[in-house]
C-alpha cells in the first residue's frame, strides 16, 4: 500500500478571536472574552500547578485503567513514574491490526510505540524496574519511601504474596496512597484473572447488553469502540486518590488503601437500571440510538450521516416541527393534531417514538448534518451530527479551543492528540510532553531518588533487574 | 419513511433504520395490502407497488388517518420490552421485587408529613 | 481507626483482608474525607448533578437548588414513562419522581430558589458566602448576568472552588450551543467509531449511559479535589474551572488522533472485535438462557467475550472449538489481527457456540483457562453475588421513597470510603432546614418567599 500524502494539520486555519465575536457589542463580547482571558491554554505555563508536590508511581501494566488514572494525576501537575518491566509496559506494542506503519519510532534508537500507549504517556517519567526479582522489589520499597501514590493492576494478591502489598507498604511509609485498579475487583467470587482486558468489564457490568439495537430492529449487544471502562474507572481511581490526598495532608497524616474497577465505575453510572429492575423486575432494554425516557433525544440516519437532535420538553418539541415545517408542512401539522402526542411523558411509548422519529426521518432525509444543525439552531434547539474523527480535527470550535493539537515530541516527530479538557483559572491541567521511550528517565529517577552509582546501574542491568538480561544499556 | 396506503390511508410508520435502505416488500398493517418499496438514504426511489408474497419487513407502527393507532402481532414489529407487558404509563408500585414498601404510587396531600409519604415514615420508627 | 500491626496482618488471606477493609456495610464506622466541605449543585440533568454527587459520596454537604414546585427536568424523565417514585414535591405530591433522575443527586439536601428573582439571588449569595464549592451547568454567562457569576462570587468568597460543566464551553464559535450527553459523543468522536462495522452493513451506536456527562462529571469532581487541594495546601485562594463534556470525548479517542495526524486514516467501526488484539471480541451463543422466560429482555440468545489474544490461549482455544487448521493458519498474533483474520476466525467460533448458552460457553472456556466474560443484562448484574458482595448495588432503606436498589460509589477507600445515604429527595424538602441555618430565613420568610414563588 502506497502512504497517501498527509497533508499538515489543520487543512484548514484556525479562526482568530476577532472572526468569532465579529459584529458583537461590547457587551456581549464582554463574558467569552473575560473567559478567554483566565483559561486559554497558551496562558497554562504562566500558572502554578495544583499537584506539584505529589509524586505517583505508576505500576500499571497492559491495560488503560492505570495509565489513564496517572495521566489525570500528571496532567494536574504531579510527577508521575512510569515504572516499567523491562522492554517497557507491553502496551506500547499494541497496534491496529498489527500494523507497523501505524507506530511512532523514537528517532535515536528506531524503538517503536503504538498510538494506544502513546496518547496517555503524558507528562510522564519512564523507568524500569523487573518486580519478578526479589532485588526489583527491594528497589521499589526504596521509591515507595519517596512517594504519595502508588497505583497497580498486578492479579489480585499478586503484590501481597511478594511482599510489597499494601499490608506491608504501608509499614515503610504510612503516608503512602495505594491504589489497585483493575477490571472486576482483588476480591469476591469473580475477582480479576490474569490477562482480563477491557471490554471484560463493559460486558460484566450491563453496558454491553444495554448498548446497540434492540433484537427488533435487526441489533446485538454492543461494545464500545474505545477501552471505555478504562477511562471512567481511572477516573474513579484519580477521585479516589484525591480525596485520599486531601484527607492525608488535612487531618489524618496517614495513607489508605484504594481498589477501583471499571466494571463498578459503570455500574456506577448506569442510572436508573438497578432501581428499575427493584421497583417491577424490568430489565433495561437496548434502544439503539433511540431513548428510552426521552423523545425527541435520538440520533438518526440524515442524508449526509447521522443526526443527534434533542428536544425533551414542550417548548423546543413544537419548535423542532416549526423547524420540520418549514419545508413539510404536512408532517407539522399531522404532529401537531395528535392528541397522543400533547403531552410530554405520552411521548415516551415505543409507537410514539417510531412515528416521531419516522415524521423527523422525513425532513432530515433531506438535511445534510450542517444544514440541519444551522436551522434548528436557530430555534435554540441543540443538535449535531455524528462526526468522524477527521472531521472532529478539522472542525472550527475545537480547533479554536485547542481540544485537538499538535504535539511536536523530540522522539517521535509531530503528533496530533487530544489536550485536557481541565481547563481551569489558577492551576490548569497542561501537557509537557507526550511519548517517551523505555526507561529514559532510569538515570535521572534512580540517581536523584536512590542515589545510584554507575557500578549500580551496570550490576542491576546485568542481573536483568533494571534491563532485560540480554539487552546492551 | 412514511408510507399511506393508498387502498385505505392508513399511516404506515417505516422507521428510520431498518427502511433507510431497504429494498424489499412491507404490508400494510391495517388492510394487509403488500407493497414492494425501494429506498436510499431515506428517500423513496421506488414504487409503492401492489406486490403478492410475503412480507419482508412490517412496519414499525401504523395509525388510522383519525389517529387510531394500529400495532401488534403480525401487523408491526414487536416494541423493545423491559417486561413481559409494556403499558408505557405510570405502573402504581407499593411493593417490590423482593416484597419491600417502595413509594410508587400517587399520593394525595394528606399521605404526607413534610415531604415524606406518611406510610415510609411510620414504617422507619 | 484501629491499627493493626504487621504480624497480626500477616495471618489473615489477602482476599479476606481486602474483604473485611472494603465491606461497605462497615461504611458509616468510618471518618469522611471531605467532612466540613460544603457544595452548593445549581445544576439540571446530568453533568453537572453528578459531579457534585461524586463530592456528596464524599462526605460534602451538598446543596441542590432546583426551580419551585416542578423542580429540575430531568424528574420528568423516566423509561417508557413507567416507573416513578413519589412525591415529586409536598406541593405536588400526586406526580412522582422519574427514574431518570435516579442516580445523579445521591446524598444531597434539596432546595428550592427562584435564579430570575432579586431575592432568589440574594439567597444564592448567602450560600455561596460559606461554600467552598459551587457547580453549575446553565449556559454560559447566565450566572453572571444573575449577579452570582464567578467574577461577583469571588469578590464575596474568595476561597470559593467556581465549577462551570457544559457542552461547548463558555467561548470560541460554538459556546451559544445547547448540548446533550449523545450530542456530545457524536460531535467529540465516540459515536462514529463504536457499532457494526460499515461494511457489514451497520451504524454507529451511541453508549447507552450518559458516558459524557457522568464521566464528564467525574472529570468536573478530579478539578474541584484538585482545586481543593491547591487552595487548603497552598495558596488559600478559589479559583474558576471550565469543562467542556464534548472536549472530555475527544480526549477519550485513543489512538485515533495520533493515527489521524500520521498516516490520514480515519478509525472507523469494527463492531464487537478488537482491533489491536485477537481473539478478544464478543460472539454470540445461540442459545437463550432463559427459554421459558416472560420476558422477551431474557428469551434473547446470549453474548461472550472471548478472550484469547496470546499464541498459547490460542491454540488451547482452537483445541477447544476443534479446530486444527485454524490453530495452524492463525498460530501468530499478527496473522490473527489482520482483518481478513478475525472475519475468518469469529464466524468460526461463533458456529461452534450456535448450539450452546453463555454459561454453558463460560464453563467450557473456564475449565480449559481462556478467560471470558458472559454479556450480563441488568438483572443478571443485580442478582450477581459478586456485584452484591462488593457493594457496587446495594439495597438501601431510603427513607422517602423505601426499599431501592441502588448504585455504590465508583471506587473504595479503606479509611474514609464513600457511601451512599439516600437515593434523592422532594423538591425543597430541605427549605426549611437549610434556608434556616445558612440564609437566616425564619418561618414567616420562608412562607412569603413560598407564597410568591421565589421558592
Amino acid at each position: 500500500m502506497s502512504n497517501p500524502k498527509v497533508l499538515n494539520w489543520p487543512a484548514i486555519p484556525t479562526l482568530t478571536p476577532d472572526e468569532v465575536y465579529a459584529g458583537l457589542s461590547d457587551q456581549a463580547k464582554n463574558y467569552p472574552l473575560y473567559l478567554e482571558a483566565i483559561v486559554r491554554q497558551e496562558h497554562n505555563f504562566e500558572k502554578p500547578e495544583a499537584l506539584a508536590r505529589l509524586r505517583v508511581l505508576d505500576c500499571s501494566t497492559r491495560m488503560m485503567i492505570g495509565h489513564w488514572c496517572s495521566s489525570q494525576l500528571a496532567e494536574l501537575g504531579a510527577e508521575v513514574i512510569k515504572v516499567e518491566p523491562p522492554g517497557g509496559d507491553p502496551l506500547r506494542k499494541l497496534t491496529p491490526f498489527g500494523r507497523q506503519e501505524y507506530m511512532f519510532k523514537d528517532k535515536e534508537t528506531g524503538e517503536e510505540v503504538g498510538g494506544q500507549f502513546l496518547h496517555e504517556m503524558r507528562n510522564k517519567l519512564s523507568v524500569t524496574l523487573n518486580l519478578e526479582t526479589e532485588e526489583g522489589r527491594e528497589i521499589l520499597k526504596k521509591l515507595v519511601v519517596h512517594s504519595d501514590v502508588i497505583i497497580e493492576n498486578f492479579p489480585p494478591g499478586q503484590w501481597d504474596a511478594w511482599g510489597i502489598g499494601y499490608r506491608q507498604l504501608r509499614e515503610i511509609n504510612p503516608r503512602l496512597i495505594y491504589c489497585w485498579v483493575g477490571q472486576r475487583g482483588q476480591w469476591g467470587p469473580l475477582k480479576d484473572k490474569p490477562g482480563m482486558l477491557e471490554p471484560t468489564a463493559q460486558a460484566a457490568c450491563g453496558f454491553v447488553h444495554g448498548t446497540g439495537d434492540p433484537k427488533e430492529f435487526g441489533g446485538q449487544p454492543t461494545r464500545s469502540a474505545l477501552w471505555m471502562a478504562d477511562h471512567v474507572g481511572g477516573t474513579a481511581a484519580a477521585m479516589g486518590i484525591l480525596a485520599a490526598v486531601l484527607y492525608r495532608d488535612n487531618v489524618s497524616g496517614e495513607g489508605q488503601f484504594i481498589e477501583a474497577t471499571s466494571a463498578e465505575a459503570i455500574i456506577r453510572i448506569l442510572d436508573y437500571s438497578w432501581a428499575w429492575y427493584s421497583m417491577d423486575g424490568s430489565i433495561r432494554p437496548r434502544y439503539g440510538n433511540w431513548d428510552l425516557a426521552i423523545n425527541i433525544y435520538a440520533v438518526n440516519p440524515c442524508k449526509d450521516g447521522y443526526m443527534m437532535v434533542g428536544g425533551g420538553h414542550d417548548r423546543l418539541w413544537y419548535r423542532i416541527w416549526r423547524t420540520v415545517g418549514d419545508e413539510q408542512p404536512a408532517v407539522e401539522e399531522d404532529v401537531l393534531g395528535d392528541l397522543h402526542l400533547r403531552d410530554v411523558s405520552e411521548r415516551l411509548g415505543h409507537d410514539m417514538q417510531v412515528k416521531t422519529y419516522t415524521m423527523l426521518g422525513e425532513w432530515l432525509k433531506d438535511n445534510s448534518r450542517s444544514s440541519a444543525e444551522r436551522k434548528l439552531s436557530k430555534q435554540q434547539v441543540a443538535s449535531g451530527g455524528v462526526l468522524y474523527v477527521n472531521e472532529v480535527a478539522e472542525y472550527p470550535h475545537f480547533k479554536y479551543r485547542g481540544h485537538v493539537a499538535e504535539y511536536e515530541s523530540p522522539h517521535y516527530g509531530k503528533i496530533l492528540y487530544g489536550t485536557t479538557p481541565f481547563l481551569q483559572h489558577k492551576t490548569p491541567g497542561r501537557l509537557k510532553w507526550l511519548g517517551r521511550p523505555v526507561g529514559y528517565d532510569n538515570e535521572d529517577v534512580y540517581r536523584r531518588l536512590l542515589g545510584f552509582t554507575r557500578e549500580d546501574f551496570a550490576r542491576l542491568s546485568k542481573a536483568g533487574v533494571t534491563h532485560e538480561e540480554d539487552e546492551e544499556e | 419513511m412514511l408510507l399511506i396506503c393508498s387502498g385505505c390511508q392508513t399511516k404506515n410508520f417505516l422507521d428510520p433504520y431498518p427502511f433507510w435502505n431497504f429494498k424489499g416488500v412491507t404490508k400494510c398493517a391495517n388492510c394487509g395490502k403488500l407493497w414492494r418499496i425501494e429506498t436510499s438514504s431515506g428517500t423513496c426511489i421506488s414504487g409503492p407497488e401492489a406486490a403478492t408474497g410475503t412480507p419482508d419487513l412490517l412496519p414499525g407502527f401504523a395509525e388510522k388517518p383519525d389517529y387510531s393507532p394500529i400495532s401488534g402481532a403480525g401487523l408491526t414489529r414487536p416494541a423493545p420490552r423491559a417486561r413481559k407487558d409494556s403499558v408505557c404509563k405510570p405502573i402504581p408500585i407499593e411493593r417490590n421485587v423482593r416484597g419491600q414498601i417502595v413509594s410508587g404510587h400517587p399520593l394525595k396531600k394528606d399521605d404526607l408529613i413534610g415531604s415524606r409519604p406518611k406510610f415510609i415514615a411510620a414504617h422507619s420508627k | 481507626m484501629a491499627k493493626e500491626t504487621g504480624s497480626a496482618t500477616q495471618t489473615q488471606s489477602f482476599e479476606e483482608f481486602c474483604r473485611e477493609t472494603f465491606d461497605f456495610k462497615k461504611a458509616f464506622g468510618k471518618p469522611e474525607a471531605l467532612k466540613g466541605y460544603r457544595v452548593l449543585s445549581c445544576t439540571q440533568y446530568i453533568l453537572g448533578p453528578s459531579c457534585a454527587s461524586y463530592l456528596a459520596e464524599l462526605g460534602a454537604e451538598v446543596i441542590k437548588i432546583e426551580a419551585p414546585r416542578r423542580g429540575e427536568a430531568m424528574r420528568h424523565t423516566t423509561p417508557f414513562n413507567e416507573p416513578f417514585l413519589y412525591p415529586l414535591s409536598k406541593w405536588v405530591p400526586e406526580r412522582g419522581t422519574g427514574l431518570g433522575f435516579l442516580g445523579a443527586n445521591p446524598n444531597e439536601y434539596f432546595i428550592s430558589v427562584d435564579f430570575h428573582r432579586p431575592e432568589g439571588q440574594a439567597i444564592v449569595k448567602k450560600l455561596a458566602a460559606k461554600a467552598d464549592v459551587v457547580c453549575e451547568n446553565y449556559r454560559p454567562g447566565t450566572f453572571e448576568r444573575w449577579g452570582i457569576g464567578y467574577r461577583q462570587l469571588k469578590e464575596i468568597n474568595p476561597r470559593l472552588v467556581y465549577c462551570w460543566m457544559g457542552g461547548f464551553g463558555g467561548w470560541g464559535p460554538g459556546r451559544v450551543r445547547a448540548s446533550y450527553d449523545i450530542l456530545g459523543q457524536a460531535q467529540g468522536g465516540n459515536f462514529g467509531m463504536t457499532g457494526k462495522q460499515e461494511m457489514f452493513g451497520g451504524a454507529p451506536s451511541k453508549h447507552t449511559i450518559w458516558l459524557a456527562d457522568y464521566w464528564g462529571g467525574m472529570m468536573g469532581a478530579v478539578q474541584c479535589l484538585a482545586a481543593l487541594y491547591w487552595r487548603d495546601k497552598v495558596s488559600g485562594e478559589g479559583t474558576f474551572t471550565e469543562y467542556s463534556q464534548v472536549h472530555g470525548v475527544t480526549r477519550q479517542l485513543e489512538y485515533a488522533l495520533p493515527l489521524y495526524g500520521k498516516c490520514g486514516i480515519t478509525r472507523e467501526r469494527w463492531g464487537n472485535w478488537d482491533t489491536q488484539l485477537c481473539v478478544h471480541g464478543i460472539i454470540k451463543c445461540g442459545k437463550s438462557t432463559y427459554p421459558d422466560s416472560q420476558n422477551p429482555q431474557e428469551n434473547e440468545e446470549g453474548y461472550i467475550l472471548v478472550s484469547a489474544y496470546e499464541d498459547g490461549d490460542f491454540a488451547r482455544l482452537c483445541k477447544v472449538v476443534g479446530d486444527g487448521k485454524l490453530a495452524e493458519k492463525y498460530a501468530k498474533a499478527a496473522a490473527r489481527l489482520k482483518p481478513e483474520g478475525q472475519m475468518e476466525i469469529y464466524p468460526i467460533l461463533e458456529k461452534w457456540a450456535a448450539g450452546k448458552t453463555k454459561e454453558q460457553v463460560a464453563e467450557i472456556l473456564d475449565k480449559a483457562g481462556i478467560n471470558n466474560q458472559p454479556v450480563w443484562n441488568a438483572k443478571e448484574v443485580a442478582n450477581n453475588p459478586h456485584w452484591q458482595q462488593r457493594g457496587a448495588v446495594q439495597w438501601m432503606d431510603d427513607p422517602t421513597y423505601g426499599d431501592l436498589l441502588h448504585q455504590g460509589p465508583a471506587y473504595k477507600m479503606s479509611a474514609t470510603p464513600p457511601r451512599m445515604k439516600w437515593a434523592m429527595r422532594p423538591v425543597g424538602a430541605d427549605n426549611e432546614y437549610i434556608l434556616g441555618k445558612l440564609a437566616g430565613l425564619g418561618p414567616a420568610e420562608l412562607r412569603r418567599l413560598e407564597e410568591q414563588e421565589t421558592i
